[in-house]
């Protein structure tokens, strides 16, 4: 009986390096899709190639797959809860390998997209949208919140 | 021998935990921002007025009477451009009669007054912009053919003014 269980805790033993064997996942908000200054009546375009105003997340974690997904928001929320409509293209996101805005994978961010993290376990995340302001928008400040969740694939 | 089967089945079940363990997962956000600037506001301020007219007689009313020509008041943001377009009626009625109207003609200025104003062809529109407070002003001007038989009365029609940026 003692050397049974030995043997179990030996078991759980391999089972704790084999969790701990990948580096730990982490993603990172790194810069908001930024719109700046928006006409009402006028959609106003971001690329997911600018430098400047498109969002991105970086990734770290073990080399090898991982799923992306977003959680999209359909509108921004403005001065007294006005509401300003958010639209995401087929080709408004892109992953990099070397975590370069210039080296883009396009992909559908509306649909889960299996990328492959570099050697060293290291990806960017690069996302565009649409904003879509009516006519009449309400004049202000409108924010909403994109999340990315990432899951290391076997 | 039945003790080593339900050994080997702990082992087992331990490691593939471990190995469900392994299917890590974590997000993050970012924001999206935008600064909506002030919507446009048109108002019909002045009706382009050709007060009596006589049959037979064309009368006219210049884009630079203050006074009887017609004009839309245009506030929005600061210094923006915007494009002015026009819905223009090709006659005024009055109890089935039509009169033409024709020959249309505007201006549009940064003040009220038409200093430095500029003339366009409201058939053709105009891109203007709005002055650093955000208004414009736009008047249209026209001429009216009364036929020598026209049947008297009250002649009226819509001039439509469309702004966007």
């Amino acid at each position: 009986m003692k050397r049974t269980w030995w043997i179990v805790i030996g078991a759980m033993l391999l089972g704790v390096p084999l969790v701990a064997q990948g580096k730990p996942l982490t993603v990172t908000g790194i810069r908001d899709v930024t719109f700046g200054a928006v006409l009402p009546g006028v959609p106003r375009v971001v690329l997911r190639t600018d430098p400047a105003n498109s969002g991105q997340f970086d990734i770290k974690g073990p080399k090898g797959n991982v799923l992306l997904s977003f959680v999209f928001p359909l509108s921004m929320t403005g001065p007294a809860g006005a509401l300003m409509p958010l639209s995401f293209g087929a080709g408004d996101a892109g992953f990099s390998q070397t975590q370069a805005i210039g080296s883009q994978v396009g992909f559908d961010p509306k649909q889960p997209f299996t990328a492959t993290l570099s050697n060293s376990g290291r990806g960017s995340v690069f996302l565009g949208a649409t904003a879509n302001p009516a006519t009449n928008q309400r004049a202000g400040a409108y924010t909403a919140t994109i999340i990315l969740n990432v899951t290391v694939l076997p | 021998m039945r003790s080593i089967t339900k050994l080997s089945l702990v082992v087992a079940a331990l490691v593939l935990t471990g190995t469900a363990l392994q299917a890590q997962s974590n997000n993050a956000s970012i924001t999206a921002t935008a600064s909506v600037q002030t919507p446009i506001n048109v108002v019909g301020a002045q009706q382009l007025n050709f007060g009596n007219v006589f049959p037979g007689v064309n009368k006219t009313v210049a884009a630079m009477d203050l006074a009887n020509a017609g004009r839309f008041d245009i506030s929005g943001q600061a210094s923006t451009p915007v494009t002015l377009s026009f819905t223009l009626p090709a006659t005024l009625g009055s109890s089935g009669n039509t009169m033409p109207i024709v020959n249309y003609a505007g201006v549009h200025a940064q003040n009220s007054t038409q200093t430095g104003g500029i003339g366009f062809s409201p058939s053709a529109g105009a891109s203007p912009s709005l002055n650093a407070s955000g208004q414009l002003w736009v008047w249209i001007a026209a001429q009216v053919q009364p036929a020598t038989n026209q049947a008297a009365g009250v002649y009226t029609g819509s001039i439509v003014m469309t702004v966007v940026y």
